[in-house]
């Protein structure tokens, strides 16, 4: 059946009728969720939570590719380099296995030392190990996700690291994924000393490559090369994690090289150190 | 000519190609590349697909489906909830209203024209984010390199979602 040319612009009016109020009613919508987003964080989080815990499988999925060249290309550079780094690996040894007798020494000092003292002990750390499926934000926030979360006993606040250093903190937990706020975020305030003198500084990241340095009582108080490690203040993370080497001293900032090259991380590790931070909203049980 | 049941689940899977092939870009931008220095300044792979399927395929890529990946992209990302489906649905939008310029325009055109609506969008979610996160504005120059990334790509990204467009969605 052919409809007659008025019928079809009728219709074709309605469509563009309908799809106009479609756009107007979204676009409300969108501002509505903004508002929403920023009164009733706890139910944003939830369905955060759940959408990550959705979609993680098939992120893990899509990074293996990336993971396998990543992988792939890291092998070739070892094997052109592997005989030179075998007699530096030779070396090294050489040089550990006389640490490990000083340190064997200094420990059972320590021991005796401790006895004598009755020091209460630090609380052991318990690890979860996690692989990292995604880089998420972009220019605007800084954060991974992780395949860990509650399940694995992956908590709000706790610390994430590499052997390397600090990666950053969990700052939600879902049940099967996690997000991670790096310490190069915008929303990332980490205390920290500074060098061999341990000066107190707030680690303040701004989105960038590097982080910078904030309360820090001088600016002769840093010096490049400077280490940044954990302070511990503020029981967020536990005092003497690396954190990074200052890069650059200028006259209005103070810059933090992070030891965590963040496009390498393709795993992590989640402590629990057993602590209260600041970011977790219940104490832990 | 009757249509068979399988020759019509053809059909219906194929026009869900646009808003599949969006939504894989978009969780494609958050794969971790392991490239030194990508992942600040990662280009928004969504709002290239957006407009591309906004162009050349109007009926298949609407306001609704365009909003959930919006969304989703927010709610993953850790972005203020509404700020990326705000520009997506905007810069479709603006193209849908400029149905008559789009038509058979050569390529250059089309990449200037992206380049323009891609910088309303980003200077528009940069604002958005700045005012609705509680961080405040973030510095300007990573915008400007995702943004000028985001240009650069669309050559490629554009290239292969044509490529696409002619081998599923071909019309008879």
């Amino acid at each position: 059946m052919r409809l007659p040319t008025g019928q079809i612009s009728r219709f074709g009016n309605l469509k563009s009728l309908l799809q106009r109020f479609a756009f107007l009613a979204l676009i409300g919508l969108t501002f509505a969720l903004m508002l929403i987003g920023k009164a009733d964080t706890i139910l944003v989080e939830r369905a955060r939570d759940a959408v990550a815990d959705a979609v993680t499988p098939v992120l893990r999925v899509m990074s293996e590719p990336a993971s396998v060249i990543s992988d792939f290309v890291n092998n070739l550079h070892e094997l052109a380099a592997i005989r030179e780094e075998n007699a530096k690996l030779r070396e090294e040894n050489a040089r550990l296995l006389q640490w490990q007798s000083a340190a064997q020494k200094l420990e059972s000092e320590n021991k005796s030392l401790r006895s004598l003292t009755s020091l209460v002990p630090e609380p052991n750390a318990t690890f979860v190990t996690a692989r990292v499926v995604a880089d998420t934000g972009g220019a605007f926030a800084q954060s991974i996700l992780i395949t860990a979360g509650q399940t694995s006993g992956v908590r709000k606040g706790q610390v994430v690291l590499t052997g390397e250093g600090l990666v950053g903190r969990v700052m939600q937990a879902g049940q099967l994924s996690a997000r991670v706020l790096l310490i190069t975020d915008i929303n990332s305030r980490i205390p920290v000393l500074v060098g061999e003198a341990g000066n107190r500084a707030i680690l303040a990241g701004d989105n960038s490559l590097r982080p910078r340095l904030l309360f820090l009582g001088n600016k002769n108080a840093a010096a490049p090369g400077d280490k940044v490690v954990t302070s511990g203040d503020a029981e967020a993370f536990p005092p003497g994690l690396p954190i990074g080497q200052v890069a650059r001293v200028d006259e209005g900032a103070v810059e933090v090289e992070p030891f965590v090259v963040r496009d390498k991380v393709q795993h992590v590790r989640v402590a629990d150190y057993g602590l209260t931070g600041i970011l977790t909203q219940q104490p832990a049980k | 000519m009757q249509t068979t049941v399988l020759q019509r689940m053809d059909n219906t899977a194929r026009r869900f190609v646009p808003f599949g092939v969006t939504l894989m870009l978009m969780l494609f931008a958050m794969t971790p590349t392991y490239i030194p220095g990508l992942s600040h300044i990662t280009p928004m792979y969504a709002l290239m697909a957006v407009y591309f399927w906004s162009i050349y395929r109007p009926d298949l890529l609407g306001y609704g489906a365009t909003f959930s990946i919006g969304i989703l992209e927010d709610l993953l990302s850790g972005t203020p909830l509404g700020s990326g489906a705000l520009i997506l649905l905007l810069c479709q939008r603006v193209v849908f209203s400029q149905q008559k310029f789009f038509n058979n325009k050569p390529f250059g055109i089309i990449w200037l024209a992206f380049a323009l609506v891609a910088a309303g969008a980003g200077l528009l979610r940069w604002i958005c984010v700045g005012l609705v996160a509680s961080s405040g504005f973030t510095p300007p120059g990573q915008m400007l390199t995702s943004y000028l990334m985001t240009v650069a790509m669309y050559p490629i990204i554009g290239g292969l979602l044509a490529r696409a467009h002619m081998k599923l969605l071909a019309q008879p």
